[in-house]
């Protein structure tokens, strides 16, 4: 599972120049918005879930 | 419609400064309090280590959204049009989810006795040189960060008030140093949070109004296919904006990051490393308390929102392409060109009203970054450099003179902004970040994960990227044909990587016992 998160997140990454490239206009201005957003929601998952450190 | 005329009435002229001044002295009065509590040097550096997440979320917003987003992106979408989104930072929300992830750590070496951020480098490698080095790097990278500020402040001033834009430098001048002066780290943090709130609130208003004001979504995106790119001084080019690159005429066009996808991807790369490369970012964790996992998720909505801001802000950029054309470009609004976008939108736009919150909102980006920033560098003088060289130091004469190190600090940047103010803001930091996010992710941001980094790996690094940084296409790169901003900027940041990387595997890196004290064995297993 979390090298398939892993892989999503990368993937959030590569598919911004894709989207910009591919769309045009607003769709791709809020779609590199959206895609931002899931890169930071599937880190904050890895970290919480699986890289979580008590100090 | 006609072009927005730079005559201010009356009634905006008392409504910005009302909320401007009310702006600042809510924070100096935040400040005050902040300063209250800091009874010692130790203190007034980090704080009591009791902040929170609501204020480090917000605080980290503020210091990331300078100038650039709060007021630049604007400039940049009127400029560029679509190409402009990559300096806008459609993607900065990646890099502020890594800072998030990644800067957390440093509470671990604050409890080590960190109080800086290179004075965690002391402590990572057992070495003073790192320390001073890096402490030195961040100086002259933070400067040219700085100038933004202050041109973005005094823009709005100006238009806004008729003030002359030098007599509004001055003026912004003094307020930041008043406010960092009083509150040291923990008034900066409270005074950053309450900065982030606000221009989190006015950032989103306005991009919403300016959609309205403009006709809509569909509307300006029309107009857009028909724009075509304007040089600042109204040089007509017959570029269309309605790509997401702008081919400009090279060899001088390539210095844009939007020019190809080369320099689009060095944009992307940048995005990606500078929140956790700015130290006043970074340092926004030295103060946090700890966080539980709900409290994450709680962080990553509010650094969700802030990074939208920034994108609103662009939307304002494009809406007044939309409805001026390419006006703003002409001599008439030197120097502030398209900067000027955002508040001449936000009066036609939104009125008295607006106009005064988003006046008061551009203080606050510019104010909280320019403060973390000015803050870094007073420290890394007495901090990094003289506490360094002379530990036995006392902790009140130390604490004087980072008061006294900030006058420099405020004023250097303050006297290149009066002198060579830059034409598009954005584009000119953007400089400063490559660099910041080429070294000090690495140097910072990796050494605090990566055992096997050595001390001498680090310092190198330094000195890669600052040199590699004088090679800037709009710098030195030009003497050396070095023309493509894309090029240099993945020069600079791959760069520093690999440096970073091989001289650390080539070097001794600290003995096993000590690295077990940084790297506790619990966590070594998570890692």
């Amino acid at each position: 599972m979390k090298a398939v998160l892993i892989f999503a997140l990368s993937l959030t990454f590569l598919m911004v120049p894709v989207v910009a490239y591919l769309l045009e206009g607003w769709y791709a201005y809020w779609g590199l918005g959206f895609l931002a957003m899931l890169f930071g929601v599937l880190l904050t998952y890895l970290k919480t879930h699986y890289y979580w450190e008590e100090d | 419609m006609a072009a927005p005329s730079l005559e201010a009435s009356p009634e905006l002229v008392i409504g910005v400064a009302v909320a401007v001044v009310s702006f600042l002295i809510v924070s100096v009065l935040l400040g005050f309090l902040g300063r209250r509590k800091a009874k010692t040097f130790e203190h007034w550096l980090v704080g009591h280590g009791d902040i929170g997440p609501l204020v480090t979320g917000f605080a980290l917003v503020a210091s990331y959204l300078s100038g650039w987003a709060m007021f630049g992106n604007a400039g940049l979408g009127y400029a560029y049009g679509w190409s402009g989104s990559w300096l806008i930072g459609t993607i900065s929300l990646m890099g502020i989810a890594l800072c998030l992830v990644l800067g957390y750590r440093m509470r671990r070496y604050v409890a080590l006795g960190a109080r800086t951020v290179p004075e965690m480098l002391k402590v990572r490698f057992e070495s003073r040189l790192a320390q001073a080095v890096a402490a030195l790097a961040m100086i002259i990278l933070l400067i040219v960060y700085s100038v933004g500020q202050f041109k973005a402040m005094a823009t709005v001033w100006a238009v806004a008030t008729n003030t002359s834009f030098y007599w509004s430098l001055l003026l912004t001048a003094i307020f930041v140093f008043l406010y960092i002066g009083i509150g040291g780290y923990a008034g900066t943090q409270w005074v950053s949070c309450f900065q982030g709130i606000l221009l989190t609130v006015v950032g989103w208003t306005l991009g919403i109004v300016a959609v309205f004001w403009a006709g809509g979504f569909s509307n300006i995106a029309g107009v857009m296919r028909t724009e075509t790119f304007m040089a600042p001084g109204g040089t007509e080019t017959g570029i269309p904006l309605s790509e997401y690159t702008l081919p400009l005429p090279q060899p001088q066009g390539l210095a844009f990051p939007g020019a190809d996808w080369i320099g689009v991807g060095g944009s992307m790369l940048m995005f990606l490393l500078m929140a956790t490369g700015f130290p006043h970012n970074i340092a926004r964790f030295l103060g946090s308390r700890k966080i539980t996992r709900k409290e994450y998720w709680m962080m990553l909505a509010i650094v969700v929102l802030g990074s939208f801001t920034a994108m609103w802000i662009g939307t304002v950029g494009f809406a007044a392409r939309a409805i001026w054309g390419n006006r703003l470009m002409f001599d008439q609004y030197r120097p502030m060109y398209g900067d000027s976008a955002a508040i001449l939108v936000s009066i036609d736009s939104g009125g008295v009203v607006l106009a005064s919150l988003f006046a008061a909102a551009v203080f606050a980006a510019s104010v909280a970054t320019l403060g973390g920033m000015a803050m870094i560098m007073a420290t890394n003088i007495t901090r990094d450099l003289v506490h360094n060289a002379r530990p036995h130091t006392s902790p009140r004469v130390l604490l004087w003179l980072t008061r006294l190190a900030l006058v420099p600090f405020i004023a250097i940047p303050l006297w290149w902004t009066f002198t060579s103010p830059p034409p598009i803001l954005s584009e000119f930091v953007a400089g400063s970040a490559v660099a910041q996010a080429g070294i000090f992710f690495f140097v910072v941001g990796v050494s605090m994960y990566w055992k096997r980094a050595t001390k001498w790996g680090a310092i190198a690094t330094v000195f890669y990227g600052l040199v590699l940084t004088m090679f800037h296409p709009n710098a030195y790169g030009k003497s050396i044909g070095l023309y493509h901003w894309g090029y240099w900027a993945f020069a600079v940041m791959l760069g520093s990587a690999l440096v970073y990387f091989v001289i650390s595997l080539v070097t001794k890196p600290l003995s096993r016992e000590k690295l077990e004290k940084l790297f506790p064995a619990k966590l070594q297993e998570q890692d």
